[in-house]
């Protein structure tokens, strides 16, 4: 019967072979990584650099997140200052519309609302991050400026309409501005102009005509104001809702690529003990051969 | 009727043989490991028998010559075997060296590499939506063209990277065309002292030279082989681009071409595109040079220029930071064609970057809104940039693995029949020690049988006195 008289040069290919797979194997475990060239597998890898982008989106939605909710909690807060500027003021007015009051009184009243005015003023035109956050896209511009040489002194709008939105990695729209011309000067609930009549209304020391409409349309002008407010902080809920499960994804992308990547050590180890008894195998099967390697010639 | 002095000659005739016999084994036992060497075995055959008044007597033993124990059609088997399996052999070898240009694909974390492509296409989009936080803040801005300047780097890193592949497999290609030809000549030698020498029979030694370096030309490019009636071999590349006919070989030659370089048989046809098919090191490596490089590269050009583009039309269609339209962000050439090797950022001013609306102002975010939502748009041939990259890292990873696949079935394939081929042609030690014993036995019968005829005739001489003639 004939047979390959380099069957030992067989034999140590198969152990070449087992210590390279023995080789793959520990860098395995010691990397912690079972996929280390795009070869070892096309499909995790593929799906590795989908997550690994989705991922990297999800972390900038946080920054993003985090520095724009800032922003809104600026706007809720001085909000909340107008609402309380604004009810004061309604006192003031509704005081100086009781007819009990004498000329001084109604003179200091006037100042009084002048001096809220120009509060809620300088409130409209706060910054955040050197930003004016109530002039709709014009966050260089200052939203308001007060004419004072007219009577009543008139607020100009210098800002615009437009609205802001934030996008989430789940494609979520969420408002992130309100223009100040939706709070301060809406053309029905004109906060200002209010305020600005009912300082004209009481500065001659006799309660003008006007006075009574004046403070009812403040008053509902305040009420829009609060629900300007709820617009703020319905953004400032989704958003913080929309980064809580940003975070959830970005925990279960993270799990998933460890899946998908990491070596699993127990697999491995018993791939590598395997490995390790074929080899004493194979080195024993040389070794046997390579004693024996008497042919027939040690014998002559 | 048959006399002594045949006899004697017959025994003569036994001892020739057999000393002729141990010199083929000593020959087969020296040439154990010579790669190549195909076992010989001695052939013996029985002299015409002398027929004298109708009685036929025997003349003995010659050893006809020593034939080599070999199988043409399986040393083909294994040339051709050894074609494929080189071909992708070398393929593959080429291949790994390009998939780890990508190799942070495979990375878990998503900020190893700052020069990973598809890291740089989200980092830009997360840059982007970062500004929308306050889209007229210029550190935001400046981290926008950071981001875009990284996205540029990356593909040209990679494109330069795969150019530079392409260039080591150009110079491979050169020096292996070099030793394809030293071989071809040195076959076509062969080819000429074997027709002078043998004829039609097998040529022995010489034959087992040609077998040998038909098999090294074999790991280097496909062949094809016609055995002429001389017993010379023409051997043409699979194409049909002659190589070597009788005692003359015809050189393949190259010239480099727009950077590249050509390979043409003797006639000045350019084969280099029917050599890439052939197989053999020469194939492999022409693939990936022609064709497998060559489709990343466009796949990573039609990336850089479809996302470029993009960009760039998304950003022509709002204002600036200083209400000024925005025009484009990256540079790119007419085509996509070169896209990745050239792209580079347009801007230098973070301020160009138009986030707003036309019209707006500088806090607005809806032009970004848009710009930041071609990240989710089928922009690049109907897919999303991060899904069009990851489909080219896992095409990329599955002919890596393809390829090596195929390589290892044809391994398996090529050692089977190289140890069918060493079952039958190696020289097997004990075989030769059997007959080392068998030889020395017939040449010591041999030579008792001559002295004892040696005695027999001085018998004859003496008349039967023994002390005259010892």
């Amino acid at each position: 019967m004939r047979f390959d008289p380099f069957y030992l040069n067989s034999a140590v290919a198969s152990l070449d072979q087992t210590s390279a797979s023995e080789q793959q194997l520990t860098n395995e475990i010691s990397s912690g990584t079972r996929v280390n060239s795009l070869g070892d597998d096309p499909v995790a890898v593929g799906e590795n650099v989908l997550l690994s982008s989705q991922l990297n989106l999800d972390d900038s939605f946080s920054q993003t997140e985090s520095s724009t909710v800032g922003a809104l909690q600026v706007t809720d807060s001085t909000l909340g200052s107008v609402v309380s500027q604004l009810t004061q003021a309604l006192t003031l007015a509704t005081e100086g519309n009781n007819g009990t009051l004498n000329a001084n009184d109604l003179q200091s009243i006037s100042t009084q609302i002048a001096g809220i005015r120009d509060e809620v003023l300088s409130l409209a035109n706060t910054t955040y991050m050197n930003r004016y956050i109530f002039s709709g896209s014009q966050g260089g511009t200052a939203p308001y400026t007060l004419n004072s040489a007219v009577t009543p002194n008139t607020a100009t709008y210098n800002g615009d309409a437009v609205t802001s939105y934030i996008t989430t990695p789940g494609g979520q729209k969420i408002q992130s501005n309100v223009p100040g011309n939706q709070i301060f000067s809406d053309p029905t609930n004109d906060v200002l102009q209010m305020l600005n009549n009912l300082v004209a209304d009481f500065s001659t020391g006799t309660a003008s005509a006007s006075a009574i409409s004046d403070t009812t349309a403040l008053n509902s002008a305040l009420n829009y104001v609060g629900q300007q407010r709820v617009v703020i902080d319905n953004s400032i809920t989704q958003l913080q809702a929309a980064q809580s499960y940003t975070q959830t994804q970005g925990t279960q992308i993270t799990s998933a690529q460890t899946n998908l990547m990491q070596a699993d050590v127990a697999q491995v180890s018993t791939q590598l003990s395997t490995a390790e008894t074929q080899q004493a195998a194979l080195t024993q099967v040389v070794n046997i051969l390579e004693k024996n390697n008497g042919d027939l010639f040690s014998l002559l | 009727m048959a006399t002594l002095n045949t006899a004697l000659s017959i025994a003569t005739g036994a001892l020739d043989a057999d000393q002729a016999a141990l010199n083929v084994i000593a020959n087969n036992t020296a040439n154990a490991n010579t790669p190549g060497y195909t076992n010989q075995l001695p052939e013996w055959q029985a002299n015409d028998p002398v027929t004298i008044d109708g009685t036929s007597y025997g003349q003995g033993v010659t050893m006809t010559g020593p034939s080599s124990q070999r199988d043409l059609v399986l040393e083909q088997r294994i040339q051709q075997q050894m074609q494929l399996q080189q071909g992708s052999d070398a393929r593959q070898a080429a291949l790994e060296s390009v998939q780890n240009i990508f190799s942070s694909a495979t990375s878990a974390s998503s900020s190893t590499s700052s020069l990973d492509i598809g890291t740089s296409i989200s980092g830009f989009f997360s840059a982007l939506s970062q500004l929308q936080s306050n889209p007229a803040d210029n550190s935001l801005r400046q981290s926008v063209l950071n981001a875009a300047t990284t996205l540029v780097t990356s593909f040209q890193s990679a494109s330069s990277q795969l150019t530079q592949e392409q260039g080591s497999l150009d110079q491979q290609s050169a020096t292996i065309v070099t030793q394809v030809n030293s071989l071809t000549r040195a076959i076509a030698q062969l080819n000429g002292q074997i027709s002078q020498t043998s004829g039609s029979k097998d040529a022995g030694q010489l034959e087992d030279q040609r077998q040998y370096d038909i098999q090294q030309l074999s790991q280097l490019v496909g062949i094809h082989q016609i055995t002429t009636e001389d017993n010379s071999l023409t051997i043409t590349t699979s194409s049909g681009a002659l190589l070597v006919s009788k005692d003359q070989a015809f050189s393949l030659s190259t010239s480099v071409s727009g950077g590249v370089t050509h390979i043409s048989d003797y006639q000045g046809n350019d084969v280099t595109t029917s050599l890439a098919g052939g197989g053999g090191q020469l194939g492999g490596i022409l693939t990936v040079r022609d064709q497998d490089i060559p489709q990343m590269q466009s796949a990573l050009d039609t990336l850089a220029f479809d996302l470029g583009t993009a960009v760039n039309t998304a950003n022509e269609a709002g204002s600036d930071a200083n209400g000024a339209a925005g025009g484009p962000i990256f540079n790119l050439p007419g085509t996509a064609a070169g896209s990745a090797s050239s792209i580079s950022v347009a801007i230098t001013n973070p301020a160009q970057i138009a986030a707003a609306a036309t019209g707006n102002g500088s806090s607005d975010d809806t032009n970004l809104e848009s710009m930041l939502q071609l990240q989710n748009q089928g922009i690049i041939g109907g897919t999303t940039p991060s899904s069009y990259y990851s489909s080219f890292t896992s095409a990329l990873g599955s002919l890596v693995s393809q390829v090596s696949t195929e390589n290892t079935a044809q391994q398996a394939s090529l050692t089977q029949l190289q140890t069918q081929r060493d079952s039958l042609s190696a020289v097997n030690l004990n075989d030769e020690a059997a007959a080392l014993e068998n030889l020395q036995q017939a040449y010591q019968a041999a030579s008792k049988v001559f002295t004892i005829l040696d005695t027999v005739m001085a018998s004859a001489i003496n008349l039967g006195v023994e002390t005259t003639v010892a």
